[in-house]
């Protein structure tokens, strides 16, 4: 398939990337770097502070006070002193006097905030809560089941209905999810597959910016340092083009295969049983669809790489001159990330058969639902179809901009390069 | 016999014509100095040579067919603006650019050995490229250039960025790979050097070629035909001869100026024939400095009377 020449580009690029310390750190970080990042974001969305809260809970019925501080006292946060309650009754009129006097206690946090818990809550379930940061979300979900709790249970209790019926009552909706798909039994779907997702889409992202970037930098390299010229006595651009790009993408594609090693033990034996709810629902198939995926993606992208790094003659101009790259590259990793939440949606569909986007999401939108066949053959077909065009258009500026040094080109001239007889 | 033909080769980039319809050729054996000042054409001619750019039109004949990978094969570059990957171990680098002519093996580690050792590298092999001096880096080069035993031989501009020493060394080399009956193709605007270097020249001056041939034709060519001869007897009689259009007698000194056909050693053989005796002799040969001057002089004043029709 290759001739000698290229072949010679390919052993010295794999010689030189594999065993590089580069290749081995990348190789080691990249999984842990992810992982910190989803453990990240999931502190920073459920962190509250370690600040305390003090409430002051006050009830126009007096009468239901104790029902209402039994129901909280049981709570963890409460026992905890995460969340302190004092409890109050007064009227409306005695609670604009008691905020006004207290004013400067919730400016100073020393009251974080004040609920009201009016008589008319008893039938239409609103409560008022007066605080300088009234959007406390995360408050409210963990005083709504509470509050809630006891109001029907005043509701209900003159209506002689039985324990069991009020905690029927009282129980929240719970879904239950179950993937149908056409080759599976029905089974019942955890958290594995959306962190699967996540994954598949995080280190494509990665993978792909970071060859990339080590990829243009390598054909600045040689082309700042002039070594191209002496290559290109030995070889035509187009193989030492395609040697490269294929030696690069062979190395990002082991490093892959390295990171997909323990998804492939998981799913292939039962050596690491998994908790249920974070099974993992992806056949070996899908794992080397992937795979191949990715490797089409390597070789698109690396041919553009290659030819930014053609077009500039130092690490600052190319870097700033990756932006078109940047683009076709981050917008479907971010329509990926939102997918998780709804994989069928019509930007997920549409994107995951969209040249370049589908490279990206695809992949993540498989591991998430039964994508139907066609879709997958679209996918496919579009990803060829557009490594086929965007092959020779790469390898053309890269021929014409390896050789041309001194002025930094616009956008303009690299254009007018494509029509050069070279 | 030519090996190398070089027919019409023209090549533009946007609006400038950097080769304008040059044509030459290479003799078997001769070292061919592509001559010329900064700019003038020289390297987008050899890159064409060397099938790097493609030409607008024209072609490179090779022993009969157009060039192609088999004369990228065959032959050796050294480009001016050069390099080698800074990483690279100075045995990797030999071997990698011995692979990509296709020279793989005991043959060429034997040779690559011979060379460095020659180079006084030796024991340099395990080095990166980076670690070496400047010089040291050069000679590297010229290993990797000439290592896989190329027929021809393209150095542009080789003398540029030099060190004395590796000038030297240079110079060896090419007159070693000449007496071996290698084919060299030099490019260089420093016309000592082209003198002292090469058989055959090509000037070539803003993409167009001004002439071309072996050195001697071109020198004979613009021989300024002034012969200064110090003798006490009359040589008047050189002008029936018809052998000088003019003689100035000055006491001893006589200057003469030979007729366009004749070659200054006609005047000596008849100045021996007649028992003349000569006190001194001096024929001012022309440099290839000069003729440069004069040619692209000319060159300048016919492109000034072009641009006034």
């Amino acid at each position: 398939m290759f001739n000698r020449r290229t072949i010679a580009v390919i052993k010295r690029e794999l010689k030189n990337r594999l065993m590089s310390r580069t290749f081995i750190l990348m190789t080691l970080l990249i999984p842990l770097f992810i992982f910190g990042i989803l453990a990240f974001q999931t502190y920073v969305m459920t962190y509250e502070g370690n600040e305390k809260t003090n409430l002051v809970l006050v009830i126009e019925n007096e009468n239901i006070i104790q029902k209402v501080k039994s129901e909280f006292d049981s709570l963890l946060y409460i026992k905890n002193g995460q969340i302190s309650i004092q409890y109050k009754s007064m009227d409306r009129n005695n609670l604009s006097q008691y905020l006004d006097d207290n004013k400067k206690a919730m400016l100073e946090d020393r009251i974080s905030g004040v609920i009201f818990v009016p008589n008319k809550a008893l039938k239409n379930k609103n409560v008022e809560y007066y605080s300088k940061n009234p959007q406390n979300i995360k408050l409210f979900d963990k005083l709504r089941a509470p509050l809630n709790s006891v109001l029907l249970q005043i509701y209900f209790a003159d209506r002689k209905l039985s324990q069991d019926e009020i905690d029927f009552a009282k129980e929240k909706l719970d879904f239950n999810e179950y993937r149908v798909s056409s080759d599976k039994m029905i089974e019942k779907e955890g958290e594995g597959n959306t962190i699967v997702s996540f994954m598949f889409s995080f280190l494509l992202y990665f993978s792909l910016l970071l060859t990339g970037t080590m990829m243009m930098r390598a054909v600045v390299e040689e082309k700042n340092n002039r070594i191209v010229e002496v290559l290109l006595s030995s070889v035509d651009s187009k193989e030492l083009m395609t040697g490269k790009i294929i030696g690069t993408s062979i190395t990002g594609l082991i490093q892959m295969a390295i990171w997909m090693l323990p998804l492939m033990i998981v799913i292939s034996t039962s050596l690491f049983a998994l908790p249920p709810d974070f099974a993992i629902t992806l056949t070996m198939g899908q794992l080397l669809y992937f795979l191949f995926n990715f490797f089409i993606a390597l070789v698109t992208f690396m041919g553009m790489f290659a030819s930014v790094g053609a077009i500039f003659d130092n690490d600052q101009d190319a870097q700033s001159g990756l932006w078109p790259l940047m683009i076709i590259i981050m917008i479907p990793f971010f329509i990926a990330m939102g997918m998780v939440s709804n994989p069928e949606n019509t930007l997920a569909r549409a994107g995951s058969m969209f040249p370049f986007a589908s490279l990206i999401i695809m992949p993540a939108r498989m591991s998430l639902i039964d994508v139907p066949l066609w879709q997958l053959l679209v996918s496919i077909v579009v990803n060829i179809a557009t490594l086929l065009i965007i092959f020779p258009i790469s390898g053309k500026i890269y021929k014409v901009g390896i050789l041309m040094t001194g002025r930094k080109p616009t956008w303009g001239e690299v254009i007018k390069w494509l029509k050069y007889k070279y | 016999m030519y090996v190398l033909e070089v027919k019409e080769l023209t090549k533009s980039f946007g609006k400038i014509k950097a080769v304008d319809h040059i044509s030459f050729n290479v003799p078997e054996g001769s070292v061919f100095g592509l001559i010329g000042r900064n700019g003038a054409g020289k390297t987008t001619t050899i890159r064409m040579m060397m099938n790097i750019y493609l030409p607008d039109s024209g072609e490179v004949i090779l022993q009969g067919t157009k060039i192609g990978q088999e004369f990228k094969d065959k032959a050796g570059y050294l480009p001016e603006e050069r390099g080698l990957y800074k990483k690279m171990k100075v045995w990797d680098t030999l071997l990698y650019f011995a692979e990509l002519k296709g020279k793989t093996g005991r043959e060429v580690e034997k040779k690559a050995n011979y060379y460095l050792k020659k180079f006084e590298l030796y024991d340099r092999k395990n080095s990166k490229i980076e670690d070496l001096s400047k010089g040291n880096q050069q000679k590297i080069q010229f290993i990797t250039t000439i290592l896989h035993d190329p027929e021809f031989l393209i150095l542009d501009e080789p003398f540029s960025g030099l060190d004395p020493i590796n000038t030297d060394l240079l110079k060896e080399i090419i007159l070693e790979l000449k007496s071996q009956r290698k084919i060299i193709i030099l490019s260089t605007h420093l016309m000592d050097f082209a003198e002292r270097l090469c058989d055959h020249i090509a000037l070539i001056e803003r993409g167009r070629l001004i002439f071309e041939g072996p050195l001697n034709d071109i020198k004979a060519r613009f021989a300024k035909r002034n012969i200064q001869i110090s003798c006490e007897e009359d040589l008047a009689f050189l002008k029936e001869a018809g052998i000088a259009e003019s003689v100035v007698n000055s006491g001893n000194e006589k200057s003469i100026k030979l007729k366009s056909d004749v070659d200054p050693q006609e005047l000596l053989k008849v100045l021996i024939q007649r028992n003349i005796v000569i006190k001194k002799y001096a024929a001012d040969e022309i440099s290839l400095h000069e003729i440069f001057i004069e040619a692209t002089g000319e060159e300048k004043r016919l492109s000034a009377e072009e641009a006034n029709v």
